[in-house]
């Protein structure tokens, strides 16, 4: 309860700052509505009939649309814990925050919260955009194991996400680690086409990458209308994912905060 | 997370007048042998030319022990690089002690930094530790929640202390149109928003203008520890403040104790030589003697500004003022001048090199 209390308290800090920018949610917005814009005439010039491997037998807008939406959750997962750090060391407020009893677990956990509400809102405005004003069906009736995808891809990612953060606070740096899977999952992870269309020995790296589990389960969800049972063998490779990465970011997070304590680095940049 | 333990009453309940807290009260902190040697991290490139040359250390804390009395104001003084800093922030659990121990209100720092966090305060000089964009209120209260108080009670303590602080009005501007002074105020209503017994402010005065800086002292002496009760841990590099501030302190160069004690037990018994201003009228020549140097300035009419350096000897400064006289000298004035920070570390340690962080 208290925990919930401390997060409620990190998301309104950040609304209120956010809110602090005049004009900040309407650029969002506006950027948004572009983004799936430029993505929707890419579309008609791709024109790629549903049919094509790997295209899950939609059209090429619904299907990038999809692979969009789920690129904002991988970053924010991936780069706000290391990047949230980043900003509060550099700007004083993570020493302030860390001679208060709270844990620097909970303190980097609430501070990347806010990132996360804003990608969900993101995510929702490109799906309700999509369906809106270019006519992609989206399957309300898979929602809840669209949700269940959604959430262990942020876990899975979010253990990257942690693992970066540890780099941050103990090396100063971001790690290469976060670097090759964000890049090999915008090349190969299958978010602006498929990894089927690509050669094998290219394509092939793509089923060590969460994203590429998520995205398909996700786009059989929402656009085909799936049920759960068929979408369990991307939902049980999601949770090797976050059940090995999540633990393994936390460890590394926890070796990290030590370390630096021993080397009084903790607050330094 | 519950509400902090706390040392005194928000609503100011007196405890004690402080500065000069019984020797026999409780230790609020202590160190035992505390060292912290920093390690310094090798590039690649000094890896790959010496791999096996060893790290370069740097001990920041040799073996410091001391014990602050509950409710005094204990003083930690030197230059930049003694380990003031590196002392208060083992204090609040944000660096980890090389060997030795630190206990806050009777707990070990090392072992249960969270629980410590609850007793003790922290106020750095870094005016940068807010969130610009959040008005003073909103931040007192993002604060206080994540010192473990509820929406209400980081409100009302959030409230009151900006009234203590006289920041009542000001509440609602955004802390990037406060000035260095209000933001150091508002740097140590934070620190007092849980109500913990021990508060460590790390050269609070560094960065304010000279009567900003004495209200803040006034401040620390009347409201903070007199009204409170809290036990302060100041450290600075100004003897001045030192002195008018605390009750006793420990004097740091490198990490090593020089001296702790009193101001005045630090100051007397060393060796070298006390410094006086006298005011003289009707001297002609200064008198001379391999005891005491004096550097003589006329002022207006027949009256003369000595500044002179007196042997620490029982008899020097007598017969100094018994010359002064012989040689038709009437004596206007006479004052004591203590010695500087630099005139100890200089008498304390004299052949070994200063250097900077």
């Amino acid at each position: 309860m208290s925990l919930l209390r401390t997060l409620l308290a990190f998301l309104k800090r950040d609304a209120l700052i956010e809110a602090s920018y005049r004009t900040s949610f309407l650029m969002q917005a506006f950027g948004i509505f572009f983004s799936v814009l430029i993505w929707y005439f890419v579309s008609r010039v791709v024109n790629a009939p549903p049919g094509t491997p790997g295209l899950e037998g939609v059209d090429y807008f619904s299907y990038v649309l999809l692979g969009l939406a789920l690129l904002h959750y991988l970053s924010s997962a991936m780069m706000s814990f290391a990047g949230k750090i980043r900003s509060e060391q550099m700007t004083g407020t993570l020493e302030a925050m860390l001679v208060t009893p709270t844990p620097i677990g909970t303190i980097v956990l609430g501070s990347s919260l806010w990132d996360f509400l804003l990608t969900s809102i993101k995510v929702l405005a490109y799906l309700a955009i999509g369906r809106l004003f270019f006519h992609v069906v989206i399957q309300l009736d898979s929602l809840l194991p669209a949700l269940l995808v959604i959430t262990l891809t942020v876990l899975a990612f979010s253990g990257i996400g942690i693992l970066s953060a540890a780099f941050v606070l103990y090396l100063k740096r971001g790690d290469p680690i976060t670097f090759l899977v964000a890049s090999g999952s915008a090349l190969v992870g299958g978010v602006f086409y498929p990894p089927e269309d690509m050669p094998v020995w290219l394509g092939g790296w793509s089923r060590l990458l969460p994203i590429t589990y998520a995205l398909h389960a996700l786009r059989r969800a929402l656009l085909r209308g799936c049920r759960f049972a068929d979408l369990l063998p991307d939902i049980q490779a999601l949770v090797v994912f976050a059940a090995v990465l999540l633990p393994v970011g936390i460890l590394a997070f926890r070796y990290a905060v030590r370390k630096a304590r021993q080397e009084g680095s903790l607050v330094q940049y | 997370m519950e509400h902090a333990p706390s040392g005194g009453t928000l609503s100011g309940a007196p405890s004690r007048p402080a500065s000069g807290a019984p020797a026999g009260a409780a230790a609020a902190v202590r160190a035992e042998r505390l060292t912290k040697v920093y390690v310094k991290r090798r590039s690649l490139r000094e890896i790959g030319v010496h791999p096996f040359r060893r790290a370069e250390r740097i001990t920041a804390l040799s073996e410091l022990t001391l014990e602050t009395r509950t409710g005094e104001i204990f003083g930690i003084l030197g230059p930049n690089g003694a380990g003031k800093t590196t002392f208060l922030k083992i204090l609040a659990g944000l660096i980890l002690p090389t060997t030795g121990r630190a206990v806050v209100a009777g707990i070990d720092v090392a072992r249960h930094p969270q629980v410590v966090k609850r007793s003790i305060g922290f106020v750095t000089s870094d005016e940068r530790s807010f969130y610009w964009r959040l008005t003073g209120r909103e931040n007192l209260e993002f604060f206080g929640r994540l010192y473990g108080l509820s929406a209400a009670q980081s409100r009302s303590a959030g409230r009151e202390l900006l009234h203590v602080m006289e920041l009542e009005t000001l509440a609602d501007r955004q802390f990037m149109g406060y000035s260095t002074g209000m933001k150091q105020r508002l740097g140590i209503a934070r620190a007092l928003l849980h109500d913990p017994p021990v508060l460590c402010l790390d050269e609070p005065t560094r960065s304010l203008d000279p009567i900003a800086a004495k209200h803040l002292r006034r401040f620390v002496i009347d409201r903070l520890n007199r009204e409170r009760g809290k036990t302060v841990l100041l450290a600075t590099h100004n003897l001045q403040e030192a002195e008018e501030l605390c009750g006793r302190l420990v004097v740091l160069d490198r990490g090593r104790v020089l001296r702790q004690g009193s101001v005045a037990e630090i100051t007397s018994g060393l060796p070298g030589r006390d410094h006086y201003i006298l005011i003289v009228s009707g001297l002609e020549s200064p008198p001379v003697d391999a005891r005491w140097a004096l550097a003589m300035e006329r002022q207006d009419g027949a009256r003369a500004r000595i500044d002179a350096a007196v042997d620490r000897d029982g008899r020097a400064f007598s017969d100094l003022l018994r010359a002064l006289l012989e040689a038709r000298g009437t004596i206007v004035s006479c004052a004591r001048r203590e010695p500087g920070l630099q005139e100890i570390f200089d008498t304390m340690s004299p052949d070994e090199e200063r250097r900077e962080p």
